[in-house]
């Protein structure tokens, strides 16, 4: 295996205050031509991650590597890193072709070379005839390709994106996600971008990285991060509704192990087997919105009382209230129930996710996951 | 990462800027407060042995300055300390109060023309020199020359659109929805402004008030056209000064000097926030 | 919703928007644009009148009996203004042609104000740019190097005045370091009484140079500085490329407000030199002032002050045509 384009290494950051780490020990390993996201909300340390990767802050321990290599105390222009921004900050003042040609400008690169990347570059983006517009008279999609393409045009190692969709409308923002993806493929680059947005994530990144509070809680590849939540902050956080979770505890019954709570209670896969001391702790479980079924009521259902239902085209979300504990599903728009309506559910045990209630770690369902 | 520290070469630059913005004041200063004894002394001074305070006196005493030996005195400055007070606090009072009238007016019911912007700024260039002729003439015809009424209303006209123009940007950083709210509560438009606009505008009002004396009291060149014997001020005399007794009474000139900077410095500092959109015509904020 | 509240959002989306050209251009933008606050004409008048009133009395009306002056002979000894005889545009062809003494008091004005903005603006925006470094006891320091700004300008002459005297430090420090002889005799040579002028000028001004810069530098957006650090440019190139086309308008902005004052010149020159010797200082409103005022020429002064009022405003008018737009888009 060839050397990851980008390691992270138990990355920390504080702050001159020294009281709350931003960064607090990040392991990322990124290899080349892949498309990582960075995910969480706001205040989750994952901008000043990009900071430290493209030079803007040093980080206060740990290391960062590219191909291998320490770039620690490399200044940020020699790290071959491009950062995109939010709000794209292009040179305002400049043309278009200005803009593209200023990072090959500034090395003191001859001109004809860099006509050449810069008409490469406008070609790849779409705008070799807007090459003379000034930047201030451009719209916000237009902005955004000045901002990437600036920084293509000095052919980094890693291309760095900062809320790359968030600023966009609508239209432009389907438009730009195309975009991007065409250009991971026809360039080659290594992406690593930052959202808060999980739809965002999971429809341009290979893998996503969920932060909260300075830490990857999980790095999964972004089919699957939805099904196989590794943090209760994970769980907690993807998909739209979140998978539900319930405190509770394990019991043994003559089958097999059983979740119970608080006069809820579900079988959980046959062959299933938790470590004896992790069963006897609390746990959480987790049941996925899009894994709860209606059904015609039978031994291993469970009865519940439809509380609210808001359709939401296609599907609808349905919250239900089983055994005082609420529970959200997605069920088809057409065979959703009334508003008030007893129905029974049920639920794949296959489906089910299980959380440490101490560690907030998912425990393995030793049983499924051998076969 | 952006923000870097200042390294040595650069802070002994600034230090030597630093000396030289300060030298002048440091001299003038300590020459108010040198004995007579020390005004002429070749090679000068520069720090005196003996400070004093007996230059400050003899702008309100000339006698006071007998007590080094030294004659000469002929007049005391103390009429154009009030004067100058006389003339500055009264003309910056109408200056604001007219001028607070004319920002509401413009920031809240005028459409204006692009143009006024720039109207007004040309009414600062003309030279005042200009303005003075014209002003001497209808001055003397209608018996105002060498009043302080004459000269308070020059000062109110050409202040006049630097406190309008600042108040106004002051105004017009207040949503209108605040006294649009106070007149739903059942009060006049007027009555609005003067217990909703103005209040909230006072830091404003302040440091034009401040902008507004400065300008007053440092005003120079009318005051020297249309005073005679009636109507003096610090700067007129400070001139005085120069012609007519040049080079032998440093120490008492010096000391009408700090005595005129003294409250521009200090008020100068007080408003020092709003500096930059006062001397801007509020161009540039903060 | 109701409809102010609307509007009040509407509002401050835009200004989220233009934060920073705002802070930037000033242009404190009416509340709400070309939407003047509804009816009550009454009280608009009632708001205005006394301005106006002022304005017209204390600042129109000298202004044209000055113009309708500046077609005539009079002067002070011939009676009323009204006696006075029309001479149509003699007194402004007498000046543009025949008066040296005119001609050279505007080139030397214009040149001394060349000189003067260039020192101001290179020192000042040195000095902000010194204060975007990291330092302890920034404010104070800020505040001191304010100083001279606040000094009124009779002042600050006779400071000089005194500082330039043959006998006075300024000549003793030259002693100290090249003996006695090398010391100048400051006012009794051209060149040298129009460099105290100067040295006068940048020492007072140069702080509002630096005051407006830094304001400006403090409002230069962040992450075109960044983009620009990670595109690999080095500070410098940062700085030329990025950072002070970003200034420009405000750059301009210092250059009108100082180039107004400037081309005035007077308080400073009457107390260091009163134009002399000669006429080696005579800036125009010196010129215009011994004219009204010494030789009671009020008349042909008058016409002086017109010409340099036109050329004034043709001269700043140029200046602000590259920010034009942009100020009063802003303002808007």
């Amino acid at each position: 295996m060839s050397t990851p384009k980008l390691e992270l290494v138990s990355l920390h950051k504080e702050f001159a205050d020294g009281s709350v780490a931003a960064v607090d020990g990040i392991d990322l390993t990124v290899a080349a031509g892949e498309t990582v996201a960075l995910l969480g909300s706001s205040g989750c340390g994952k901008s000043t991650t990009l900071n430290m990767i493209v030079g803007l802050e040093e980080p206060t321990s740990g290391d960062i590597r590219i191909d291998g290599r320490s770039v620690i105390g490399v200044p940020p222009g020699r790290r071959n890193v491009g950062l995109v921004f939010q709000d794209y900050a292009v040179f305002t003042s400049m043309s278009v072709r200005q803009n593209l040609a200023f990072g090959l400008a500034v090395r003191g690169i001859g001109r004809g070379e860099i006509t050449r990347a810069v008409g490469e570059v406008a070609e790849l983006l779409g705008m070799s005839d807007r090459l003379d517009a000034r930047a201030k008279d451009l719209g916000g999609s237009e902005l955004q390709r000045v901002a990437i393409g600036r920084t293509l045009v000095t052919k980094p190692d890693i291309l760095l994106l900062d809320e790359p969709l968030s600023n966009l409308e609508a239209a432009a923002r389907l438009a730009m996600r195309k975009e991007l993806r065409r250009l991971q493929k026809e360039a080659g680059l290594t992406i690593i971008y930052v959202t808060h947005d999980q739809v965002e994530a999971l429809s341009l990144a290979d893998r996503i990285a969920v932060m909260s509070a300075g830490k990857i809680r999980q790095v999964e590849r972004a089919s699957a991060i939805c099904e196989w939540p590794g943090h209760i902050f994970v769980a907690s956080f993807m998909g739209s509704p979140p998978m539900n979770l319930v405190r509770g505890a394990l019991r043994h019954d003559g089958t097999g192990l059983r979740f119970v709570s608080d006069g809820f209670s579900l079988a959980l896969p046959e062959h299933a087997a938790i470590g004896a001391n992790d069963a006897a702790g609390p746990v959480i479980l987790g049941i996925r919105p899009e894994a709860i079924r209606l059904a015609p009521a039978s031994a291993t259902t469970l009865a519940a009382r439809v509380r609210l239902v808001e359709p939401r085209g296609p599907d609808a979300v349905v919250t239900l209230d089983c055994a005082r504990q609420p529970l959200k599903a997605v069920v088809p728009a057409h065979g959703r129930p009334e508003e008030g309506a007893e129905v029974n559910i049920a639920v794949d045990p296959m489906t089910l996710v299980l959380f440490s209630g101490r560690t907030d770690l998912r425990l393995p369902l030793r049983g499924k996951e051998a076969a | 990462m952006l923000v870097r520290k200042l390294t040595w070469p650069l802070a002994f630059l600034m230090a030597l800027a630093l000396v030289f913005t300060l030298f002048p004041v440091f001299w003038i200063v300590m020459t108010a407060i040198k004995p007579p004894t020390d005004w002429n002394a070749a090679p000068a001074i520069w720090i005196p042995h003996e400070p004093t305070l007996v230059n400050f006196r003899t702008l309100f005493d000339p006698n006071a300055i007998r007590e080094y030996g030294v004659g000469g005195v002929s007049q005391a400055a103390t009429a154009s300390v009030l004067g100058s007070i006389f003339a500055s606090v009264t003309a910056t009072f109408f200056s604001i109060l007219i001028g607070l009238f004319a920002a509401i007016g413009l920031s809240r019911y005028a459409t204006m023309s692009k143009a006024t912007p720039l109207v007004i700024l040309s009414g600062r260039m003309f030279p005042p020199a200009a303005i003075a002729v014209p002003f001497v003439i209808i001055f003397s015809a209608t018996n105002v020359i060498d009043t302080y009424s004459g000269l308070i209303a020059i000062y109110v006209a050409v202040t006049l659109p630097f406190s309008t123009w600042m108040l106004k940007s002051f105004v017009d950083d207040l949503p209108r929805e605040i006294e649009e709210a106070a007149m739903i509560d059942g009060r006049s438009r007027l009555m609005a402004h003067l217990t909703v606009t103005i209040p909230l505008i006072r830091g404003g009002l302040f440091a034009t008030t401040m902008l507004i004396f400065i300008l007053n009291w440092s005003e120079f060149m009318f005051a020297l056209v249309l005073s005679y014997t009636n109507v003096t001020t610090i700067p007129v005399q400070l001139a005085k000064y120069v012609t007519a007794t040049a080079g032998t009474l440093y120490g008492v000139q010096a000391a009408l000097a700090v005595l005129a900077m003294l409250p521009l410095v200090i008020g100068g500092f007080m408003i020092q926030s709003h500096l930059a959109r006062g001397m801007t015509f509020g161009a540039v904020k903060r | 919703m109701t409809s102010s509240a609307d509007a009040a959002l509407t509002r401050l989306s835009r200004d989220g928007q233009t934060e920073t050209e705002d802070r930037m251009l000033g242009a404190h933008a009416p509340a709400r644009p070309g939407a003047p606050m509804r009816g009550n004409l009454g009280l608009a008048r009632f708001f205005a009148v006394p301005g106006q009133i002022v304005s017209v009395l204390v600042l129109v009306m000298p202004l044209l009996v000055a113009l309708y002056m500046s077609f005539t002979d009079w002067t002070p000894t011939r009676g009323s203004l009204l006696d006075a005889s029309f001479v149509g545009f003699e007194n402004y062809s007498e000046l543009l042609i025949y008066d040296s003494r005119f001609l050279e008091a505007v080139t030397r004005t214009v040149l001394i104000s060349v000189v003067c903005l260039a020192f101001e603006f290179t020192l000042g925006l040195g000095l902000a740019v010194l204060f975007l470094r990291e330092f302890r006891g920034k404010a104070i320091l800020f505040s001191a190097f304010l100083t001279p700004m606040m000094i009124l300008p009779v002042v600050v002459g006779y400071t000089f005045w005194m500082l330039f005297q043959s006998n006075g430090p300024i000549n003793q420090v030259i002693a100290l370091v090249a003996g006695e002889g090398a010391m100048p005799e400051w006012f009794r040579s051209a060149p040298l009484a129009i460099a105290t002028v100067i040295v006068t000028e940048v020492w007072h001004w140069t702080p509002l140079f630096f005051l407006i810069l830094l304001s400006g530098l403090n409002a230069v957006p962040e992450n075109p500085v960044r983009a620009a650090v990670i595109l690999g440019a080095s500070p410098r190139q940062v700085f030329w490329r990025v950072v002070l086309p970003m200034l420009k308008p405000v750059i301009i902005v210092a250059f009108v407000i100082r180039g107004m004052e400037v081309i005035k010149l007077f308080d400073e020159v009457f107390m260091l030199t009163r134009g002399g010797p000669g006429t080696a200082t005579e800036t125009i409103s010196l010129y215009i002032y011994k004219l009204a005022f010494n030789d009671f020429q009020l008349a042909y002064g008058a016409a002086a002050a017109f010409l340099v009022l036109i050329g004034t405003l043709v001269i700043i008018n140029f200046m602000l045509l590259p920010v034009r737009d942009q100020l009063l888009e802003a303002r808007r």
